[in-house]
């Protein structure tokens, strides 16, 4: 482990790195633009220079070298020593960001990006307050570059970050730069846009606001926001995201460093896939039917009712014709907990593991093609074709329960057979069939748990409300077997209740639910959910 | 004073000097002949020994650059800089149009010396009458067993290409070359790793310049000790000067490294004087990037040395550009800003805005509306770019604010007395019309 001088202070720092990144990891608000850890180095941006000791050509005696070194191209060697808080390193970043504002709009008032920029913070904390340019300044267009994304090249400081994506990681090549100089722009060329399932992250990367999402275009003021760190539920990979939420409503995701699962990326498919959330088909209050006799009954008396039908069920047919379907969207928690329920009033219950929906072939990135030079050792990315966060923490306890397990089919093929069924939704999309609908409603006791209207909520005895990923916690166990907790970003809607709150009700708990409390509870029963994977957290100015 | 016996342009004037026949019985193909009975190794021994310093514009000496080369590389690519972009510069222009073979024996030379099997000529855009010149000589070359496989019968084999660029000055810095040489986008790149370790399609790459090569078969012919008989010790060698502006004779001149820059201009076989009486206000010696002498200073020899004796960049392309009293400062100043305006790639931060807004100051005053602040805002702007202090990857923006600075600091009484005399209160009317 390199042992190195950043201003006086000795730094361990990990091998390989850059002093950059070293100075970053370690605390110290570096200014850069054109340095980003997950891409190639171009040290264009001439921000991060430094001050290194290097030995005198004639004499070697070591002393500050009179050129300043860009600290994102020099890789930490132990006994280095470097400064950043020299005169020349600071009149550098003086300078430097005079010049990118030069022909900057300063159009912050209606910038997406306002909040959340650097070069708004730069210029404050390194820069000098008013402009010396009298003249015209350069206007460069605004562009809409692809379906969800515009480029207004008049704030662009020419870092190259989203080229450099769209070329190394997404393997695409859709970006590159036209002319040249103080005219140069950020372009697409002719008739191919900007469209690739990953395009997203360049809105991400780009430090200043120049790259913009049209979804989120003008919609909130982003001090407004509030992120809170998540699981996406997308596909099986479970990439770390940060939900940017303000008042109850969800208004985008954006990717969180999660080295070896989706380091710094996500996928468009995931980053716009959570508008269901606010659907106006959401179940927002529990049902009970007696025959035609429909009721809201209190929450608080959902557990007894529910308990009571199913010891009735249990009573005149047997435990073993209860059956549970648990959902590949549920957390590891809540059907731990469901099963605790069902296991508890009919312990020879049958647990069924419900439809896990594919779409297409597995995608990874960077695309390979005939001139990205990429091969299959270099994958980056991958967007999965199993379009839920959570089968295999389903299996791994439907497994650690034992007794009769099923496949969904197989349960479809019994139909018949049962006199009271537990089925768990909660996926964005129609899961069930006609004929699955059909067979189900003939079921003495059906209760629902389930996000969006469907034909199931008339045939069910009892609907529960099934919230949002956003709206629980838990945790999800990813492709790679890391089981990965989320946090509650926002409250359900007026009427719902938290699924793992009124399951722990049911499983007998009282108090509040919570995943880590919950999570607790099962490591002391199942070995395999002792060791949770969290996401390291990233400082602000490491950007 | 006797007048230089040309070497390096020994073939101008002669009939049919571009076609091979000619070329050889004026004896040319000789020493590369002689190279390839001689081990690499020794022929750049010989070319260290000769102290030939690249005519670039850098000074570097060509044996010592080919020595960085990885003594293990079982590849090695020679990339020949004819991409002669620096204002006021023909010297590489006249070599090709006068004498391409004398640039084709040097190559092979060089490759021979460096073992690479390839040469590209990466030449610029608008030298078109030039390309087809140099690809007939080559066509030439290769149809006499000189170029290609096992030339002039010899175990030893190279290519060579002709690349045209599309007009980028930053082209001519050496991995911007290479950059554009391999289809990209010619943006310098970051150093290290050198060309000489990972160079064109990352394979180790000598650049060199046409003039530089062009010394080659004169410098294995005549020896190492012939060469640095000419001119003085650090810089040796027979050198083309270019002189343009209002002098009688405008031209590309060839010398030794110890005449002045009043010689280039008023030396009968040289410049011949100025024109119709003029006289000289300024002079840019070395190609507009190294800056800018005043009429007292043109006593400065043109080597690689004494530029740096009177605050210039060095000694550059030794083409001479002469300002007469005659002509505005101001749009001299407009016109050097507006060069770099255009040139700069747009890659480093400093050198991107900083060439833009100077030209947009430079412009401003050009129109008759600056400033006196503006100067020290050029001033400081030129400061805040290069790479002197580390600023930039490349060398572009050293070349951008030499000339202006030392344009602003040298001239500074004459500028400000232009500006004081403008028509009152035009800059602030400009200015609104500006914004």
């Amino acid at each position: 482990m390199p042992n190195v001088i950043i201003d006086n202070q000795e730094v361990d720092c990990r091998d390989g790195i850059s002093v950059l990144q070293a100075a970053l990891d370690n605390g110290r608000d570096v200014p850069h633009y054109c340095y980003h850890p997950g891409l190639s180095v171009v040290a264009s941006c001439r921000l991060c220079l430094m001050e290194m000791k290097m030995p005198h050509p004639k004499t070697h005696e070591m002393g500050w070298a009179p050129k300043l070194i860009p600290s994102c191209q020099t890789i930490v060697r132990d006994g280095m020593e470097v400064r950043f808080n020299s005169d020349p390193v600071q009149a550098n970043q003086k300078a430097c960001m005079e010049f990118f504002l030069l022909n900057h709009p300063l159009d912050c008032p209606v910038c997406d990006q306002a909040g959340e920029c650097h070069l708004q913070d730069y210029s404050y904390r390194f820069g000098r307050a008013e402009s010396r340019m009298v003249d015209q300044k350069q206007v460069n267009p605004k562009k809409d570059i692809g379906p969800s994304t515009l480029l207004y090249q008049d704030r662009c400081v020419m870092c190259t970050r989203c080229v450099r994506f769209a070329t190394e990681v997404a393997g695409t090549s859709e970006l590159c730069i036209v002319n040249r100089g103080g005219r140069a722009e950020i372009d697409v060329f002719p008739g191919k846009p900007l469209d690739n399932p990953m395009q997203g992250n360049v809105v991400d990367i780009c430090p200043v606001g120049c790259l913009l999402d049209k979804d989120f275009l003008f919609q909130r003021r982003v001090w407004e926001l509030t992120g809170s760190p998540s699981i996406c539920p997308g596909c099986d990979r479970g990439c770390a995201v940060r939900v940017d939420h303000a008042d109850e409503k969800v208004y985008r995701l954006k990717p969180r460093y999660n080295p070896g699962v989706n380091d710094w990326w996500m996928c468009d498919e995931g980053r716009f896939g959570f508008k269901y959330i606010h659907d106006a088909k959401r179940i927002t209050s529990p049902i009970v039917r007696r025959g035609l006799d429909v009721t809201t009954p209190d929450w608080r008396d959902v557990p007894d009712i529910i308990r009571f039908r199913f010891e009735q069920q249990v009573l005149e047919h047997g435990a073993d014709k209860v059956a549970v379907v648990l959902s590949p969207f549920m957390a590891c928690e809540e059907a731990w907990l469901l099963i605790k329920f069902i296991r508890g009033v009919a312990p020879e219950a049958a647990l069924v593991m419900g439809p896990v929906p594919t779409e297409g072939k597995e995608q990874t990135f960077p695309v390979r093609s005939a001139n990205s030079g990429a091969s299959e050792a270099d994958v980056r990315f991958t967007i999965s074709a199993e379009k839920c966060p959570n089968r295999r923490g389903i299996e791994m306890l439907i497994g650690g329960a034992g007794g009769t397990t099923l496949s969904f089919d197989e349960f479809n093929e019994q139909s018949g057979a049962w006199s009271a069924v537990w089925m768990v939704g909660g996926y964005p999309k129609p899961w069930v069939d006609k004929a699955t609908t059909k067979a189900v409603a003939k079921v003495n006791l059906l209760v629902l748990q389930d996000l969006l209207e469907s034909d199931l909520v008339a045939a069910a005895s009892i609907v529960l409300p099934a919230c949002a990923w956003v709206e629980r916690d838990g945790s999800f166990v990813n492709a790679s077997g890391l089981i990965q907790p989320f946090e509650r970003a926002i409250n359900p809607p007026e009427g719902a209740k938290r699924d793992g709150q009124y399951l722990f009700e049911l499983a007998g708990y009282e108090g509040l639910y919570s995943g880590e409390r919950v999570r607790g509870l099962m490591a002391a029963e199942l070995d395999s959910f002792a060791k949770i994977a969290e996401a390291p957290t990233a400082p602000a100015h490491a950007h | 004073m006797a007048s230089f016996e040309p070497i390096l342009l020994r073939n101008r004037g002669v009939e049919n000097s571009t076609s091979l026949e000619v070329y050889a019985s004026r004896g040319g193909y000789q020493a590369v002949r002689k190279v390839l009975q001689r081990s690499p190794a020794d022929v750049i021994e010989e070319v260290k020994s000769a102290n030939l310093r690249g005519r670039g514009g850098a000074g570097f000496p060509a044996g010592v650059k080919w020595s960085f080369l990885p003594k293990d590389r079982t590849r090695t690519l020679l990339c020949v800089n004819a991409d002669e972009s620096e204002p006021p510069t023909f010297c590489n222009r006249v070599l090709i149009e006068t004498d391409p073979h004398q640039l084709i024996e040097g190559t092979i030379i060089a490759a021979y010396a460096t073992q690479s099997q390839v040469a590209y000529v990466y030449m610029r855009g608008e030298f078109h009458e030039q390309f087809h010149i140099l690809q007939k000589a080559i066509d030439e070359a290769y149809a006499a067993g000189y170029l290609g496989k096992n030339v002039f019968g010899s175990e030893f084999s190279v290519e060579c290409y002709v690349h045209r660029g599309a007009g980028a000055y930053v082209c001519g810095e050496e991995t911007g070359l290479i950059e554009s040489l391999e289809g990209k986008r010619g943006w310098p790149r970051i150093k290290p790793p050198f060309p000489a370790v990972e160079g064109l399609f990352a394979l180790p790459t000598v650049v060199n310049n046409v003039e530089t090569l062009s010394c080659l078969p004169h410098i294995i012919e005549r020896g190492a000790d012939w060469f640095t008989g000419i001119g003085p010790a650090h810089s040796a060698g027979p050198k083309l000067f270019c002189v343009s502006g209002p002098v009688n004779k405008p031209g590309c001149y060839e010398g030794a490294m110890d005449i002045t820059v009043r010689d280039l201009i008023e030396r009968d076989d040289m410049g011949g004087g100025m024109m119709d009486g003029k006289e000289i206000r300024a002079v840019f010696p070395g190609g507009i990037s190294m800056g800018v002498l005043t009429a007292d200073e043109i006593n400065m020899k043109l080597d690689f040395d004494d530029p740096r004796n009177f605050g210039l960049l060095g000694l550059g392309t030794a083409a001479a550009v002469v300002v007469d009293t005659d002509t505005d400062l101001r749009s001299v100043l407009r016109n050097i800003a507006r060069f770099y305006g255009t040139e700069s790639c747009g890659q480093c931060t400093q050198c991107r805005e900083g060439t833009s807004w100077m030209n947009k100051i430079a412009t401003r005053i050009a129109m008759g509306a600056g400033r006196v602040e503006d100067l020290d805002i050029l001033l400081e702007t030129a400061r805040n770019m290069g790479m002197m202090p580390g600023l930039s990857i490349c060398g572009l923006p050293d070349g951008a604010t030499f000339p202006i600075e030392t344009l602003v600091k040298k001239f500074r009484p004459e500028l400000e007395a232009a500006i004081l005399a403008q028509e009152p209160g035009r800059a602030e009317a400009v200015l609104n019309v500006l914004n």
